[in-house]
């Protein structure tokens, strides 16, 4: 069965701070979804929101037409969906595979026999590239590497919607080109679903099936990527209206 | 569960058994002031082993854990008092005690995390002083005190608290060597992180805190028993609590051996400083001067810091 997250008319605010102002989406399993938008637009805190690690002031998620907003973060993983930071939090003091392997024990699949965990640890690790150093402390990983980690662990929580923030950001071209490749790779491989943050405008048009711009917490446009962009409300929001303008 | 298979001990498992086993054929044959010692020092082992489940594995510090051992000592001599209990079943109640009550001060206080779990502990441990000194039930504030016919038992209390230790450490080893144990590590480097991994942080930790309840509870039995019983002032003083941090503070928190070395180090030095009317008082201050040194400069404690500079001793040190 194809999986589906749903997000409906989803409000989030901090005290009198309005950053999330109902905003709907669908994100299916093999499907890849962009979400764009400005500094400041929203797009990290419906993230959390999704991945329950942040509560919706209004509005629903839904997984398979399952209310999961409600849920605590660690149930909504047992679920299937699974969120990477947008500042990686490795596990500094564990070692990349024991890192990898506490996603695999305690993730959607719950595998409790270590020795299987572990087995499954090391596929994760050959699929990311990151085998090499599985016996190094995360601590001990470069900025690269720990980006690959966070992908490398929620993939082992045997999530089928993935939700990606800024993994991506700051990368060297060269760089950008490989962990690109890489997520194409796994996408296929996997199936996976994904809701994938990026300002790296290059990353998300070329990856994503369609894409959602919010702008001061608020959908203005959704489609598929080169037409989104094109859009005089996308322009305005991210170069402002003198540009929008000029563009049309 | 699964049981972690003999050929998987490494050599501080094999160590801290023969150590264990050493003391318990040795115990019928030595003096009497001796094996009171050797009680003493697995009474604190035990102890230290209970604050090492949830400071050491979790790095949630807990101020107050007296709380447990008292009532768990208060526990002991109500059941041999009102219901006539053998002592070992005493214990037992006492055990049963601490459990219950780290379930259901865990359940609040699990909620703060750093330093307001540490205060949180404290209040509750000083608090719960002042609620028994209102207790009737508990001696009215005079405390509660084993009738005579509780002769002592030292080879008694001796096998007792052998058996709490090692089942003890024998839980600690299953723990951190199973699944729980990557929960737990995970929830000590990073929480959130933890829980966006599928970890019920909240479930694991009143887990290994009810468990060190229930082992300080059952620590805190035999200790009555030893002392023939349980005076407000006397069960419920914080030095109690500061001594059980410092014992896996020095000794390396979070480790296996680290508790046992901590325990060694911390209480044979203070009962040497007790024979000598002069330096008693001097005890707290060397505990604490040392505490803050190794805390400062090598927070490893001993343990951990042979791991980390002696790499010969990472494969056999845990």
């Amino acid at each position: 069965m194809t999986r589906v997250l749903e997000v409906t008319n989803v409000h989030k605010y901090f005290g009198g701070v309005r950053a999330v102002q109902g905003v709907s989406l669908t994100v299916q399993e093999g499907r890849v979804v962009g979400l764009i938008g400005p500094n400041g637009s929203g797009k990290s805190t419906l993230l959390n929101v999704v991945a329950g690690v942040a509560k919706p002031t209004a509005g629903s998620v839904m997984l398979d037409g399952r209310r999961i907003d409600n849920m605590p973060a660690h149930r909504v993983v047992e679920l299937g969906i699974a969120k990477t930071h947008q500042i990686p939090k490795p596990f500094l003091g564990m070692t990349t595979r024991d890192n990898v392997g506490v996603a695999v024990l305690y993730g959607s699949r719950k595998d409790r026999d270590l020795g299987r965990a572990f087995d499954e640890a090391n596929w994760v690790l050959r699929l990311v590239g990151l085998e090499p150093h599985a016996e190094t402390l995360a601590a001990n990983l470069t900025v690269q590497d720990r980006k690959r980690l966070e992908l490398a662990r929620v993939i082992a929580t045997g999530s089928r919607i993935l939700l990606l923030d800024e993994v991506f950001a700051g990368l060297s071209p060269d760089e950008l080109r490989e962990a690109m490749g890489l997520f194409t790779r796994l996408q296929k491989e996997i199936g996976f679903g994904a809701l994938v943050v990026e300002h790296v405008m290059r990353a998300v048009l070329t990856l994503s099936d369609r894409v959602i711009v919010i702008d001061e917490g608020r959908k203005i446009a959704e489609g598929p990527p080169q037409q989104v962009v094109r859009q005089p409300a996308v322009i305005e929001a991210y170069l402002g209206r003198e540009a929008a303008r000029a563009a049309t | 569960m699964r049981l972690p298979a003999i050929r998987s001990f490494g050599p501080t498992v094999w160590g801290i058994g023969l150590f264990l086993i050493l003391l318990a054929g040795s115990a019928p044959r030595i003096p009497v002031f001796l094996l009171t010692l050797v009680i003493g020092l697995l009474i604190w082992a035990t102890l230290a082993y209970s604050l090492n489940l949830i400071t050491g594995l979790t790095g949630y510090v807990s101020f107050g854990h007296v709380v447990f051992m008292a009532l768990g000592g208060y526990a002991l001599a109500f059941g041999i008092g009102t219901w006539n209990l053998h002592p070992v079943a005493g214990v037992a109640f006492g055990a049963v005690v601490g459990a219950a009550l780290a379930l259901g001060i865990g359940v609040v206080t699990l909620r703060f995390r750093g330093v307001y779990f540490a205060i949180a502990t404290l209040v509750v441990a000083i608090a719960a002083l002042y609620i028994v000194l209102e207790v009737k039930e508990l001696g009215d504030g005079q405390g509660l005190y084993l009738p005579s016919s509780v002769g002592f038992q030292p080879l008694a209390m001796f096998y007792t608290i052998w058996v709490i230790l090692a089942i003890e450490i024998g839980l600690t080893y299953i723990i951190t060597h199973g699944r729980i144990g990557y929960g737990l590590r995970s929830i000590k480097s990073d929480e959130d992180a933890a829980s966006t991994l599928g970890i019920n942080a909240a479930q694991l930790k009143l887990f290994v805190y009810t468990l060190s309840g229930l082992f300080a509870g059952a620590a805190g039995g035999v200790y009555a028993w030893n002392v023939s019983g349980a005076s407000p002032y006397q069960a419920f003083d914080l030095g109690f609590s500061l001594q059980m941090l410092a014992m896996i503070v020095i000794g390396g928190m979070g480790t296996l051996l680290g508790p046992l070395i901590g325990t060694v180090a911390v209480y044979l030095p203070s009962q040497i400083f007790l024979t000598i009317p002069v330096l008693g008082g001097l005890q707290a201050i060397v505990i604490g001067i040392v505490v803050v040194v190794i805390a400062l400069f090598v927070p490893g404690g001993i343990v951990g810091t042979l791991q980390k500079y002696i790499p010969e001793f990472r494969g056999i040190l845990e």
